[in-house]
Order: structure tokens, then sequence, then C-alpha cells
């Protein structure tokens, strides 16, 4: 690492980062705004957000150089990276941002013009198109000095990332997860276990750190603690009218997923949650009349979560729940700071996406009822198919069950190319009649 | 005698199970030697119809086809079904099949760890051949072990047949048309390797001689489907040296490990096979795979034969065929369903292409 790049930033971190955070929180009042009638207030912690995120992105620009980077996939466990002071990149979170921001099309064209095929996951066509292009709205993305990866999430981030691995010549490491089709055995932990203890001298080389213990239990029990923290705000939509909607939810996610593991996102929950929690002292929900709730299933449509939002909110229609926000605090709370590389290897292989579908029953089951759940909303993302692979059946048996209407949305997480907006208008518009019987 | 017939046969006569076995890589000695015949579903010859209820649009045909098989009641004679970590689409199938279909069969799972190897893997993959047999014996009764040796030897036998086929085929030495030699070779998907092994010795004594002329072509991808491509071929002279397909060269072309100990043997065959993107093998060690292959038979030309949305073989495909290009060898994508057949535009593709080579 450089001395003078190191410098530089620390220099960005304690002064150029505050200083344009003020700058922005300036530029921001100036703003008119014009409020949507059928949402409550909006979140005065939205703010913080935005500028934690920012902040990350910003600096991540100096981080090349001064700090080991590594880009990470989001069901990764990053607790171990920590250990070593990787600045840590997330390819999905950028995917989602540059969907957000309606890139997706381009960067997944781009791409394709080197080969890669429109039916591949458009996260993986994102990063690509960026990785050929170099465009990206944040500016600059860092090199990564190493890339590190969990099939816990899908295989595809296998594939996607060995492709980043040659083109950038960074070595990969890839934590395996084998999948849980009926129980994890105690030789899966242990496979588990022993994949992390060979990692430590790569994680050691590439950093230039030593592997220390006692840092490491520290950043197990801040990550513990953040989750559990996420766990509780994602609870106060229990509440009725709940004080946000998962689609406020889909952006609040962001620390959990980006900077699981540092002490900025256990404060930004617990003045996320302390906001939430007075909302419902006073009654105040996400949006106004408050009707029906209803359950998401699968990522984000980024490019379409405020449309959808207001489509809903205008029908009195909140959503209350979502096992794709409920992934970061399913597992990640299990974390024992007296047995970490156990604790994490249970905690990262039971996650929603590396579990049976009697699982994914189960807990959908215990989110309806917890929630109070009247409708389910389910999304086939053609880019995820350990996600998507399966939600036929799940809204038949639901259905079944809990006799609540359901519909599937066939979209893709960023690519909106794939996204038909007649049809899926059809399609809730009949969601909404069977709601109203 | 029709596979069905041969099927039926085994099972009443030699008194074995039979199992349906989802794409790609299991330990096949282990269900011989528990007297079961495993029969692999890559391609049934159906119509995609009641799939449909269960699996998007953007799911492959061999995951679809294979559920097609079950939903259709063909399986009714099967014993069990075993599926293999392969990729997104049939780790969530063998859920749905074993979780939410209510089938009176039981469902096995078998996890292979993914690449780069190290000691744990290897650990690892000895501890669920261990795990498997556990599972299996609570249906099948316990394993004999010397019966498994004798199966992992057999195995060998089988894998060694194979090479010398590939190898002349290769090297020129081998008269059998590309659409015989894939039916004789597939049908190593659901023959007992006591009546696949004289067929194959039958056909590499019937087959020794030289190779007709004309251009040769290397196939990669996932299965030699749709099979009117092969018969383009064979009509218009153009040889398939080798190949580099899941259900063909990638899973039968291991070195034959002499340990002794079955699963260490098993263990050391499955870690010596060639490069595969469903293991998570390196973009490096596909492309030098490939290379080999195309010295070895001087081959001017690589068809992928790719089964739409195989998300796991469509990630390494630009890099190879960019590898490919840049040593000046032409390259051709078939991206089709399995069982499509051929259209009228995709044969005038392999004629150009060919004309192209020759």
């Amino acid at each position: 690492m450089s001395l003078l790049k190191n410098v530089r930033y620390h220099f960005m971190k304690d002064l150029g980062a505050p200083a344009l955070m003020r700058f922005s929180r300036l530029k921001k009042k100036k703003r008119p705004t014009n409020p949507n009638p059928n949402f409550g207030p909006s979140l005065k912690s939205a703010n913080r957000l935005k500028e934690i995120m920012a902040r990350h992105y910003f600096l991540s620009r100096y981080a090349e150089g001064a700090k080991p980077v590594a880009w990470v996939t989001s069901g990764a466990p990053v607790e171990l990276l920590r250990a070593f002071d990787f600045y840590t990149f997330y390819p999905e979170n950028h995917g989602a941002l540059c969907g957000a921001k309606k890139m997706g099309p381009e960067l997944c064209a781009i791409a394709e013009e080197h080969g890669y095929h429109q039916d591949l996951c458009s996260y993986a066509r994102i990063d690509l198109g960026h990785y050929f292009s170099g465009i990206t709205p944040v500016g600059k993305l860092p090199k990564p000095d190493l890339l590190f990866a969990s099939n816990n999430i899908c295989q595809t981030v296998v594939y996607w990332y060995k492709a980043l691995a040659h083109y950038w010549k960074v070595p990969l490491v890839l934590f395996d997860t084998p999948y849980n089709f009926s129980t994890i055995t105690e030789h899966d932990i242990s496979y588990m276990v022993r994949q992390f203890e060979e990692m430590i001298p790569l994680l050691e080389q590439v950093s230039g750190q030593r592997f220390n213990y006692k840092k490491f239990q520290e950043i197990i029990r801040i990550a513990k603690e953040g989750s559990l923290t996420w766990g509780e705000v994602l609870a106060t939509m229990k509440s009725q009218p709940a004080p946000m909607t998962i689609f406020d939810a889909f952006g609040h996610l962001a620390p959990i997923v980006s900077l699981r593991g540092l002490p900025v996102t256990l404060e930004y929950y617990r003045i996320l949650l302390d906001e939430l929690k007075e909302r419902i002292e006073h009654g105040v929900g996400a949006i106004k009349h408050e009707r029906k709730r209803l359950m998401w299933d699968n990522i984000a449509i980024w490019y379409k979560v405020r449309d959808l939002s207001d489509i809903f909110a205008a029908h009195g229609m909140n959503f209350v729940t979502a096992t794709y926000t409920n992934a970061w605090a399913e597992t990640i709370y299990d974390l024992d700071v007296n047995q970490p590389f156990e604790s994490m290897a249970k905690a990262y292989s039971l996650v929603i996406l590396n579990n049976n579908l009697t699982n994914r029953l189960e807990l959908m089951e215990r989110l309806i009822k917890e929630y109070r759940v009247d409708g389910l909303v389910i999304h086939s993302a053609r880019s995820c198919k350990p996600y998507s692979v399966g939600q036929y059946d799940l809204a038949r048996l639901l259905m079944d069950r809990f006799n609540i209407p359901s519909v599937v949305i066939e979209a893709d997480i960023t690519d909106s190319r794939v996204y038909f907006e007649e049809q899926t208008r059809t399609r809730i518009e009949a969601f909404f009649e069977a709601m109203e019987i | 005698m029709t596979r069905k017939e041969y099927l039926m046969e085994q099972k009443e006569e030699k008194g074995r199970k039979l199992f349906g076995i989802f794409p790609a890589y299991y330990p096949k000695e282990i269900l011989w030697a528990m007297n079961v015949l495993p029969v692999e579903v890559w391609d049934p010859p159906l119509e995609v119809n009641h799939a449909n209820a269960h699996l998007q649009p953007y799911i492959c045909s061999v995951v679809k086809l294979g559920l097609e098989l079950i939903l259709q009641g063909k399986c009714k004679d099967i014993d069990g079904l075993l599926f293999p970590h392969t990729c997104d689409s049939i780790q969530n199938l063998a859920s749905i099949v074993s979780d939410y279909l209510n089938l009176d069969k039981p469902c096995y799972f078998f996890y292979h760890p993914k690449a780069p190897y190290s000691a744990a893997s290897r650990r690892y993959y000895l501890e669920e051949l261990k795990g498997l047999v556990l599972r299996l014996e609570t249906q099948l009764g316990a394993l004999d072990f010397s019966e498994l040796k004798q199966q992992v030897k057999k195995g060998h036998k089988v894998a060694a047949l194979l090479k010398e086929l590939y190898r002349l085929r290769a090297c020129s030495e081998l008269t059998a048309s590309n659409t015989d030699f894939y039916q004789i070779i597939r049908r190593g998907e659901y023959l007992h390797p006591d009546d696949f092994l004289p067929l194959l010795e039958e056909f590499l004594s019937i087959s020794r001689g030289h190779s007709r002329k004309g251009p040769s072509v290397i196939l990669s991808g996932i299965l030699p489907n749709p099979p009117e491509v092969l018969k383009i071929l064979d009509k218009m002279g153009v040889r398939v040296a080798d190949d580099d397909l899941l259900n063909c060269g990638r899973r039968l072309l291991a070195p034959e490990s002499r340990n002794e100990d079955p699963f260490e043997a098993m263990a050391e065959d499955y870690f010596g096979m060639p490069p595969c993107t469903t293991k998570n093998s390196s973009l490096k060690a596909r492309a030098d795979y490939l290379f080999k292959k195309i010295e070895r038979s001087k081959a001017k030309a690589v068809i992928f034969y790719m089964v739409k949305f195989c998300e796991t073989e469509l990630f390494d495909v630009p890099h190879l065929v960019e590898e490919l290009k840049n040593r000046g060898l032409a390259t051709l994508l078939i991206d089709s369903e399995v069982n499509q057949g051929l259209s009228g535009q995709l044969e005038t593709r392999v004629e150009a292409f060919v004309e192209m080579i020759s």
C-alpha cells in the first residue's frame, strides 16, 4: 500500500467526505419537494442513510492503493475481511444503484456486446459492462485487490466472479457453502470452517496484515448487533399502520449489506429504530390510509420501486414484509463471538437462498402470520434463479393455506428491457380486484 | 430392445432398482454396488406441458424436461431420484420435487465441492461419498465394500475404453460417423456396465480404421442435442474430432485412480476430471483444456452446443470464444432448447459455418 495514497485516503475520510456531506445537505435544502399525498411524512433518517452510502462510494475512490480493496458478494461472510481492514465494495449493491438510476440497459448492453448473453444475471452484466466501459453513476469504482464470493446466494456469483478474476487479474476467494437440502451436517460445517482457516494466509498476504483474533471477535459482535437491530427495524412493520414500507426498507438495507460489521451500520440502525418507534408511538404510518398489508418476495425491481410504491399506496396497500430484506436479519444474528468460525459457517450457509424450499415456505408462513399479511406479490426475477425457481409452487401453497390472493410479476431486477408495463399493470389490477373481495 | 424395455428387464429379471439421476456428476459406482441402475435424465423425448406450471419460461429445457418426466408419471417404475448439485436450477428443482410434489420416491441430493480445490475440498468430497452411502443404506441395505471395489474397477474399465475411443477419434483412426459415435457413448447414460462394456468393445473393434477426410471440429457445451446437427456435419463431411461436452467428454475422460481404497479412488477420479464450469474451474483451465484437444486433433473450429438459459455455461463462453479467435480458430454458437430439432435458420447457419472452415 502506498503511504501517499494512505494519507490522501485519511484526509478524504476525515475532512473531504464530511465537507462533501455538509455541502450536499445545503444543496438538498434548496430543492423543492412535492410530497405524494398517499404517503405519510418521509423518514428523517433517510438523509443520514444517503450520507453514509454517498460517503462509502466517495471514499472508495481513494481506497485504491491506500487500503486493500475487496469486491464481495452480498451473502459472503465479510466479517473475516474486516479483520484485515479491507475496504469492501459490493457489485450487487452497485448493480442495484445502477438499476435504480435506470442505467441497467445501457451497462447490460455493453456486456452483451462483449459476448455476455442477455439471459445472464443483469447484476453481473452491469458489473461486466462497467468493467468494459468504466461507466458508473458513482464516478469511479476502486480496482479490487481481491474478490471474495460465496455461493450461498447463487452459483451465478461464482461464474461472474470467475470472469472478474480473469479480467482484473486478482485472486478470487470462494467460500463454498453446501446447499441445505434437508439438514446441515457437522461435516458441512467442518468443511466451511476449514475453508476459513485455509483463506487466512491469502488474506494476510493480500492485506499485509496478520490475523487478529480479538479484532475479529469484536467485528463479529458488531455484525451480530447490526443484524439484530436491522431485525428490530423490520419488526416495527408489524405495527398497524406500519411506520415504513418495504420499498423504504429496500433502501435502508444498504448498510447491512455493504457495511456489515462496521460500527456505522449499528449506529445508523439505532437511529432509524428510534425514529420508527417514535412513529409507532404517535400512530404515524408510512402510507396515510393503510387498508391492506402485503408481502414482497424476491429482490426489488430497482427501476420500478418508486412507480410500484405509488401504485400500491394509492390503493391503501402497504408492503410490510419481504423475504429479501429479512435475509440479513434471518441468520446473521446467530453469530457467536466465542465460536466465530463455526457460527459464521452456520449463519451464512442457512440463509434463505441456500436453504431448501420447505424452509422458505415455513419462513413465509411465519412472516404472513406475524405481519398479518393480506396478500402476496411475487417478483419472478429472470436474473435470480435460486430465488425464482419454486415461486409458482410457493404462491399456490400459500394461497391454499392462508386463502390470500397473490400475483406474480415477471420482470428483472435491473434490466428494464424485460419489464412489460402493460402486462404488469393488468396483473396488478386483477390482484387489486382480488384483494377487495 | 428399447430403453424402456431394457430398464424393465433390469428391474424384473436382474432385480435391480432403478434410480433417475439428474445432471451431471455423481458416483455411479456406489449405485452399481448397491444393485441400483442409474438412469440419467438429460433430454427425455417429451413435450413440456405440466412443468410450465412449476417453472418460469426462462428456465432451461433440461430442467423442464426432467420435471415433465416426473409429472407425466413416467417415473413410476423408478425407485429413487438423485440430484447432484450442478446449478441453481437443478438445486431448486431438487427441492421442488422433494418438498412440494408429494412423490412416494426417496430423493437424494449430492453436493460436490467447488474449485479451487484444497485439502478441505478433498476431505469433504470423501465424506460426501460416505454420507451418500449411509443415506442410501436406509433404503437399499448395507453396502458390500468388496462389491464397491469391484464396481470401481469396472468403472475404470469403462473409462479406459471410452478414452481409447476418444483417442482414436482424435487421431483420425475411427471410422464411425458423428451420429453413431454419440449414440453409442450416450447409451452409457442408462446401460449397466456389464452391458455397456461389451457394446463399447464391439464398437471399438468394428470402428477402427482411417477416418474419412474432411475438416474436423471440437464440440463444447452441454450435450449433443439437437442431434440433427451431427447429421448435417456427417452429411457435409465434417468430423467431430473431440469434445468438451458436459454430458460426454468432461465426465467420461478422468484418469483412472490406482488407489486400492474405492472411496479414495472415486475421489481421485472426480478431482482428476477435465475442467468444468459446474465445478467452478477457472477460465484459464477451461481454455487450456480446449487448446490441448485442438492441438491433439488438429481441429479447425469449435462448435458450442449450448442449452438456452444455461447460465452455468454461458458465462464461460465469451472468454473461450475470444481465446479461440485469437488463435485463428472459428467458432459457432448453437443456443437452442433440447429436442427442439433443427430450424431452417439453424441449418443454414451450420452449413455456412461448415463452408467457411472447409
